[in-house]
């Protein structure tokens, strides 16, 4: 009861604060008269008694207070108050509110978003049941260059029933294009044909109908197909019966059989049906074609490495009992988030690293602004002391203006951070990892305010503790009392400024050497010309066109009528164009050679072409000449063969005329040579940055071989797109119903390969130019300080007779002193580090000297431009208001 | 006038619970009567009397009204609550047992 009554009291006494007050007053003032009326009646005339009582009262104002104290209100009060005054404070000084706000906001924005892309990259979960036990089984054939080779069917197969570390082990085909018809436009999907235990490998059933099941992965079982959820939606209208349903796949009737739940993907975005595989027992048994992606399980306690281990211990079983198709071709197991993720794990660590360097920089120099303002304040602060004021309370007081600026800065971050986020986010190029957008996660919104208020505090704390240690009587007899004592403050704060000058450095020589990275690529001869040049993707359907007549006559009539179209200066097709596939490649054999052996084999990229493809994409004629209209269907068959073929397969010689042939396999029926009438450039068909594999080129019409040419490569005179629907009219003119789709230009293309590159070097870049900014404001500061710190002293220079050169040359070398310090420490430390981002890389060298000289002449530039405005000033200084500066 | 000596909290407190405890009193009449009582041995200064009433007051062990003093000028009077009577009683055997084991000490050591 009493404890309720003592709580409703304080409750009272945190609303009434004002009628509290002045109850107290009155009640002080009555005690005083009856002193007063006592001590008159003890003898002491109206005035010695009045004296005498209030002596006696003492420090009214000290007990007032402990009756204060006594409601017990006080923290709530003070706070209340702190909060009042530290708002004011900060108002009435708006450029340094503004400046470390807006410091420490870029620096909480830039962490945010880049966290919440790392994280939607790397550290989000996989649409797929304990994702951490699932691996990705490549081959492993780098003899013949391929170190992550796709599988062939007959390795699956043993490597499934022969392992012991994995519970189960599913095989898709990569990357096959199906085409939906019937209904609205045709459309190519991406789909991949799987074995019927692929979804239960990755632990998600279908979340209508049902999973795939053994019996359906027989060849000559009804077709049927699995959707995406995506799909589903997008093209069926999210149809409730769409179980059962028949749609034509492939110009087939197939039995929709289920969809998959929301938010699932296998491997990526791409892929929107999926239909079994089928393997036939001879397909099982082949070793020779590589082309699938193999998922496995691992078994519960199992390690990726025994993994590896075991896979190794077939892979040599293999080797011994198949030197034909296996020697030196071994197996290796990567995690799925890795394989996932890989590529851009060792960019995005480096990311958060320059995240991690441009919030020091930002919190060193807003603990720099603070350190100033509060060193500016030492006398304000001196003479709260001897007012009364405890040191607790004015460092509670400077800890709640500090905390306040830093929850300012943690709300305007927040709100920055949003922004940055969804720009981020559309920059990740597409494919990267099978994974949904980045959105901005309450992690990173607890993330961030944990930043702030850790910032906050530690600024809090260091000015605060300094300056409540302040001596009071030098501090305020000081002359030039503006607190010019404080070689201490002065020291931190040049600490300050050198490192953030060097940290400034480490993240500028790591942008400059990805530009410079980036700029060899983009200068790469890469064989061929990008502009101008439209790609469309028309993949011919069997068994629509399983004869060969058919699929001629088809590209001879599209190439007749697109070339004709105005606007179009030469056309081809081609397999696949540049950068869409590292691989597609055949073993072959060269006349007067004998075989080789097994492991040594010669196996070139393999790509069937049109006459005119190089002249579209402007390939380089070496020697020899291109295939032209003499090269037909009844002629001699021959082949183009590119630079690195020529020199890797006949070295010092002379390849043209010479013949090859493909390899023989087993008992298949022998193959024609070829002649080799030209030898052309090399083109980079994996990636910019690999080095190009040989290859070789043959008319489409000469030979069957299933590499039927899919990209229509159209080197426009004027805008590529504009000549999209003409395009499409002209195929669709010759068959109606032939899906066209990938309506890109080559230059995108060449882009996106980039795109990584590009967002690594902007992003860093972008960090390294918000270093450069902080790092200016921070020079600027300091020497803004150390002007009016030295103003006295600059006045009695002055006054003796120093001209303003010297005056200027005074502060810039203050200003240029710590820029040289610090620029010292940051290359020392730059050479250190950059080795890390070795691999990023391209044809440069972590230590160019070219970059590093670069990056400190503009530093310095910067530098020297922060000196100018505090150097400037000191030069106008009038000398006698200097002198009489107090 | 003598040095008033310091008096512990705890004793002030028990003190003016004392003295409240037959009436009501306004502070300036506490500090008089405990003056008064003690033969001026005991003086409570205004900084320790006032902080003490407060503090009583907001623990609920006392509770204010304000009255008509005996010159007609407005006063605060405090007076016991329930609760402070029961705890006076607490304090003053706590206090009495202390006091006589002191003394004991004292005597005999």
């Amino acid at each position: 009861m009493r404890r309720l009554q003592s709580l409703f009291n304080w409750f009272f006494s945190l609303f009434h604060k004002p009628s509290l007050d002045a109850e107290l007053s009155d009640e002080l003032r009555f005690h005083l008269d009856r002193q007063i009326a006592e001590n008159i009646a003890s003898g002491m005339s109206p005035t010695e008694a009045r004296r005498a009582a209030l002596r006696d009262f003492g420090g009214v104002a000290k007990f007032t207070e402990a009756s204060r104290d006594a409601r017990r209100t006080n923290f709530l009060e003070n706070l209340l108050q702190d909060i009042r005054f530290g708002a004011r404070m900060l108002r009435k000084s708006p450029a340094f509110t503004f400046f470390a706000v807006a410091v420490l906001a870029i620096g909480i924005a830039a962490n945010s978003a880049i966290f919440s892309v790392a994280d939607a990259v790397l550290l989000r979960p996989l649409p797929y049941r304990d994702a951490n036990r699932l691996v990705i089984v490549w081959e492993d054939a780098s003899a013949i260059g391929f170190p992550s080779d796709t599988p062939a069917p007959g390795d699956f197969s043993e490597w499934r029933s022969r392992n012991q570390v994995f519970t189960d082990m599913a095989a898709s085909s990569f990357g096959s294009s199906v085409a939906l018809t019937g209904q609205g436009n045709p459309e190519k999907l991406g789909g991949r044909a799987v074995t019927a235990n692929l979804f239960s490998v990755l632990g998600v059933s279908p979340a209508l109908g049902r999973d795939f099941l053994p019996e359906d992965d027989v060849p000559g079982a009804a077709p049927i197909v699995i959707l995406s959820h995506g799909l589903w939606l997008r093209r069926f209208a999210g149809d409730p019966q769409i179980v059962g349903r028949q749609i034509w796949l492939n110009y087939e009737k197939t039995t929709v059989i289920g969809v998959m739940p929301r938010g699932f993907q296998f491997p990526d975005r791409e892929a929107e049906v999926w239909i079994p595989i089928r393997f036939s027992k001879e397909e099982l048994a082949n070793r020779g074609n590589h082309y699938l992606q193999v998922v496995a399980r691992l078994k519960f306690g199992v390690s990726l490495a025994a993994a590896n281990a075991d896979l190794s211990v077939i892979a040599k079983q293999l080797e011994k009992q198949y030197p034909d198709t296996n020697t030196k071709v071994g197996a290796n197991a990567v995690a799925l988030r890795d394989q996932f993720a890989g590529d851009v794990r060792p960019a995005l660590l480096m990311l958060v690293g320059a995240v991690c360097f441009v919030l020091l920089i930002a919190c060193a120099n807003v603990a720099n602004l603070l350190l100033s303002r509060a060193a500016g304040r030492r006398r304000e602060l001196a003479m709260r002391l001897t007012l009364g004021a405890t040191r607790t309370r004015i460092l509670q007081q400077m800890l709640t203006e500090s905390l306040l600026l830093a929850l300012l800065a943690g709300t305007a971050g927040l709100l920055l951070s949003i922004f940055a986020t969804q720009f981020l986010a559309a920059l990740i190029p597409t494919g990267f990892a099978p994974i949904t957008g980045a959105t901005l996660d309450p992690r990173v919104l607890l993330f961030t305010l944990a930043v702030s208020l850790a910032t906050g505090i530690l600024f809090g704390i260091i000015p605060a503790l300094r300056v409540s240690r302040v001596h009071i009587a030098p501090t305020l007899h000081q002359a030039g009392g503006r607190g010019s004592v404080g070689s201490g403050g002065q020291r931190l704060r040049n600490a300050l400024v050198i490192s953030e000058v060097a940290l400034a450095i480490v993240l500028l020589a790591g942008a400059a050497l990805l530009i410079r990275s980036l700029e060899n690529l983009y200068h790469l001869d890469r064989g061929f010309q990008s502009d101008h040049v439209l790609v469309v993707h028309t993949p011919l359907s069997y068994p629509r066109y399983d004869a060969f007549p058919r699929r001629v006559s088809f590209y001879d009539q599209v190439l007749a009528k697109v070339q004709a179209l105005p606007g179009v200066l030469s056309a081809g097709y081609t397999t696949w164009i540049p950068l869409t596939n590292p691989g597609g490649a055949v073993t072959i054999t060269i006349e007067g050679r004998p075989e080789p052996a097994p492991g040594e084999r010669l196996i070139p990229n393999l790509r069937m072409i049109s006459a005119n493809y190089p002249t579209a994409l402007r390939m380089k004629l070496i020697a020899g000449r291109f295939f032209d209209h003499t090269d037909g269907p009844n002629t001699q068959l021959v082949a183009l063969i590119n630079e690195t073929m020529a020199r890797d397969y006949w070295p010092g010689e002379n390849p043209l005329g010479k013949r090859l042939k493909r390899a023989n396999y087993e008992d298949a029926p022998a193959k024609p040579w070829l002649t080799i009438v030209g030898i052309v450039g090399d083109v980079h068909q994996a990636a910019l940055d690999l080095p190009a594999r040989p290859e070789m080129y043959l008319p489409y019409m000469q030979l069957d071989l299933g590499y039927d040419p899919e990209y229509l490569a159209i080197h426009t005179s004027g805008d590529p797109m504009s000549l999209v629907e003409s395009v499409r009219q002209q195929v669709w003119s010759v068959d109606s119903e032939q899906p066209v789709s990938g309506a890109m230009l080559l230059s995108d293309i060449v882009d996106d390969n980039l795109a990584s590159r590009r967002l690594q070097a902007s992003l860093l870049t972008g960090f390294a130019a918000i270093a450069l900014l902080l790092v200016t404001l921070g020079i600027y500061a300091v020497l803004s300080f150390a002007v009016s710190q030295r103003t006295q002293e600059i006045g009695v220079r002055v006054a003796l007779g120093a001209q303003p050169s010297q005056v200027l040359r005074m502060i810039f070398s203050q200003g240029l002193r710590l820029f040289a310090i610090g620029a010292a420490l940051g290359l020392s430390a730059a050479f250190l580090l950059t080795r890390a981002i070795s691999h990023l890389l391209f044809n440069v060298s972590p230590y160019d000297p070219a970059s590093f000289a670069a990056i400190t002449l503009l530093l310095a530039a910067v530098s020297l431009l922060a000196c100018y405005l505090p150097a400037r000033r000191a030069t106008h200084l009038d000398p006698l208001i200097a002198l009489r500066y107090d | 006038m003598t040095k008033p000596t310091d008096l512990v909290q705890g004793t002030l407190d028990l003190l003016i619970l004392k003295t409240i405890a037959l009436q009501p009193l306004h502070g300036w009449a506490i500090a008089q009567r405990i003056r008064q009582v003690s033969n001026n041995v005991l003086q409570v200064n205004q900084g320790a009397l006032y902080p003490a009433l407060h503090r009583l007051e907001q623990q609920a062990w006392i509770k204010s009204a304000w009255g008509e003093s005996e010159n007609n000028r407005k006063a605060k009077y405090y007076s016991l609550t329930r609760a402070g009577k029961k705890y006076l009683h607490s304090e003053e055997s706590n206090w009495l047992r202390l006091s006589s084991a002191i003394g004991l000490v004292l005597k005999n050591v």
